[in-house]
């Protein structure tokens, strides 16, 4: 039987959020494909170990942790849809890079050789992980997929590709958006554990972490003009759409002033954002031009836009939140 | 921070197979940020206009340039085995690659690590080479990580230059190293089978749902609702099968 496989990162003790929408998309085209959905996690194992990976001889294999934890996680997985979940102990702390998570995570692909491999898009590992998975195994790569039911379940991106059940050959989708399930609630899932050799790539070393800057950010922003941060109506109607979108709402110091950008969300004026997604309101101060798809509220469009609407600003934000929220 | 210094082998930038969708403000940071490495070579694929585009940015920073004439339409596999080879051919063991310019272009930067068996880092917003060991910066979700790379590595930048608004246009370039794809050891039958469907341009969207459908992808996930706790009383215990 094929296997639809699923990266789950890890989001405090539960898996992450994105991670648990590519679980749902996973499980959807897992029953319309008569697959078996694997959900796997890998985890850091701080005990001794033989070089080979395996666990010194008379050892028991067991997912380190505590195990209220453990259990927690397993069942949400289970509760996800999961038909079997693999653990993959790594020497490595657990970073969101290839260079950490990458020895485990190819041991987790020999062993199941999956058909499809999911990732939810804004989980932290995605990004690193999703596209060497796709080269690894000479995949074609979906970003920003979601599930489409048709006659079977098929996962679509934006640009029209799409992966179906009697593709040939494996793919590896980033998952954007996916079906909501009824809960599953299969108490016996397996649980299969892999201790594969080594451990992080010495090449590359964690140094130190810090909160990054805004104009750093790479997932979603709003980028609000002065003018329309004036109006109260639509400083509202933006805070709604930043909140459906799971956006930074940014802008000049002038559109702080109003109160709808917070004081460290102020970008000076021609600085350069480079986000996966920006929704521009009227006529920000602010150089959008790096955003990979671009959206303009208030405003005709322009070269390389992916969507314009330039009816009343405040209308067409109330209007297309609801239609988000209604999704 | 010591004089620049290459590391042990060349340094390469991977501009990628297009030129930028709207401005080209981070080609131009990826390429000032490779002239910070002392000699690199700036490399592009596609049509002839682009590449004297790309040849003409590299010159203005004092950068080689190399480029491969074809009018396939790859996918990020399909250009990586282009930019592998090239680099092969330049002996590059740090290739940047120009991931902001384009939002198809950063899966590139993992093909090219898997085909280069060279480690891999995407998302760097600041990087600067000291003798053998490259600091650089990386974005994580709200989080800035600061790493050190040793050896060879394939790094994903998304770093801007200076605001320009026009440029001149470029004339072709005498100064470019050409490749074909059977000088590099590419068959371009072969390289035919990672071939992206043609597809008209995609005008943009006018309305509230088309404009809903292309932000559905992007909708922020909404985390379970239900408790740690409550998620532990389903089951007491766990017991790990072993592999």
């Amino acid at each position: 039987m094929a296997a639809v496989l699923v990266h789950i990162d890890l989001d405090g003790d539960l898996p992450h959020a994105s991670s648990l929408q590519a679980l749902a998309a996973g499980r959807a085209v897992a029953s319309s494909w008569g697959a078996t959905l694997y959900a796997a996690v890998v985890v850091h194992d701080a005990s001794e170990r033989s070089p080979s990976g395996a666990p010194p001889p008379g050892a028991p294999v067991q997912v380190p942790g505590d195990a209220r934890t453990i259990e927690a996680i397993r069942a949400a997985l289970a509760r996800g849809g999961a038909d079997k979940i693999v653990v993959a102990l790594t020497e490595a702390p657990i970073e969101p890079l290839w260079c950490a998570l990458g020895a485990a995570w190819q041991a987790v692909l020999d062993r199941l050789r999956p058909r499809l491999v999911v990732f939810g898009a804004d989980a932290p590992s995605a990004d690193e992980l999703g596209p060497r998975t796709a080269a690894r195994i000479g995949a074609r790569l979906f970003l920003r997929a979601r599930t489409l039911d048709h006659d079977e379940v098929e996962l679509r991106d934006r640009d029209g590709s799409y992966v179906r059940a009697n593709d040939s050959g494996a793919a590896v989708a980033l998952i954007g958006a996916a079906p909501r399930l009824d809960a599953h609630g299969d108490d016996d899932i397996d649980v299969m554990v892999l201790t594969p050799p080594g451990g992080a790539d010495p090449g590359i070393e964690l140094a130190g972490t810090a909160p990054a800057e805004l104009v750093h950010i790479i997932g979603t922003i709003i980028a609000l003009g002065d003018e329309a941060a004036s109006d109260p109506e639509i400083a509202r109607a933006t805070r709604e759409l930043a909140s459906a979108l799971g956006a930074h709402v940014v802008g000049s110091a002038s559109a702080a002033s109003a109160g709808v950008v917070g004081p460290g969300a102020v970008v000076e004026r021609g600085a350069p954002l480079a986000p996966e997604l920006c929704v521009a309101i009227g006529a920000p101060a602010i150089d959008v031009a790096g955003s990979a798809s671009l959206v303009r509220i208030g405003s005709a469009g322009g070269k390389g836009v992916d969507g314009a609407l330039s009816g009343p600003i405040a209308a067409s934000l109330v209007e297309l939140t609801r239609v988000l929220e209604a999704r | 921070m010591s004089a620049p210094a290459p590391s042990s082998g060349a340094v390469a930038v991977w501009l990628g197979s297009a030129p930028p969708v709207r401005t080209i403000r981070w080609l131009d940071g990826a390429l000032k940020t490779a002239s910070r490495f002392g000699v690199a070579t700036a490399v592009a694929a596609g049509e002839q206009t682009w590449l004297d585009l790309a040849a003409d940015r590299a010159a203005r920073l004092g950068l080689a340039s190399a480029g491969v004439a074809t009018d396939l339409q790859l996918d990020y596999l399909g250009w990586a085995q282009v930019m592998a080879a090239v680099a092969r051919q330049l002996a590059a063991t740090t290739i940047l690659v120009d991931e902001a310019s384009r939002p198809e272009r950063f899966a590139e930067v993992a093909a090219i690590a898997e085909l280069t068996d060279a480690a891999q880092l995407t998302h760097v917003v600041a990087l600067a080479p000291e003798g053998a060991t490259i600091h650089a910066g990386r974005v994580a979700g709200a989080t800035l990580q600061t790493l050190r790379v040793r050896g060879p590595a394939v790094i994903g930048v998304r770093i801007a230059g200076p605001p320009i608004d026009d440029y001149p246009t470029p004339t072709p370039s005498a100064a470019m190293r050409r490749f074909d794809l059977a000088a590099l050891g590419l068959d371009p039958m072969v390289l035919g089978h990672r071939a992206l469907p043609p597809r008209a341009g995609q005008s943009p969207r006018r309305t509230v749902d088309r404009i809903a459908d292309h932000l559905a992808v992007h909708i922020a996930p909404r985390q379970s609702s239900e408790s740690p706790e409550r998620v532990h009383s389903a089951k007491s215990a766990t017991s790990a099968k072993g592999a």
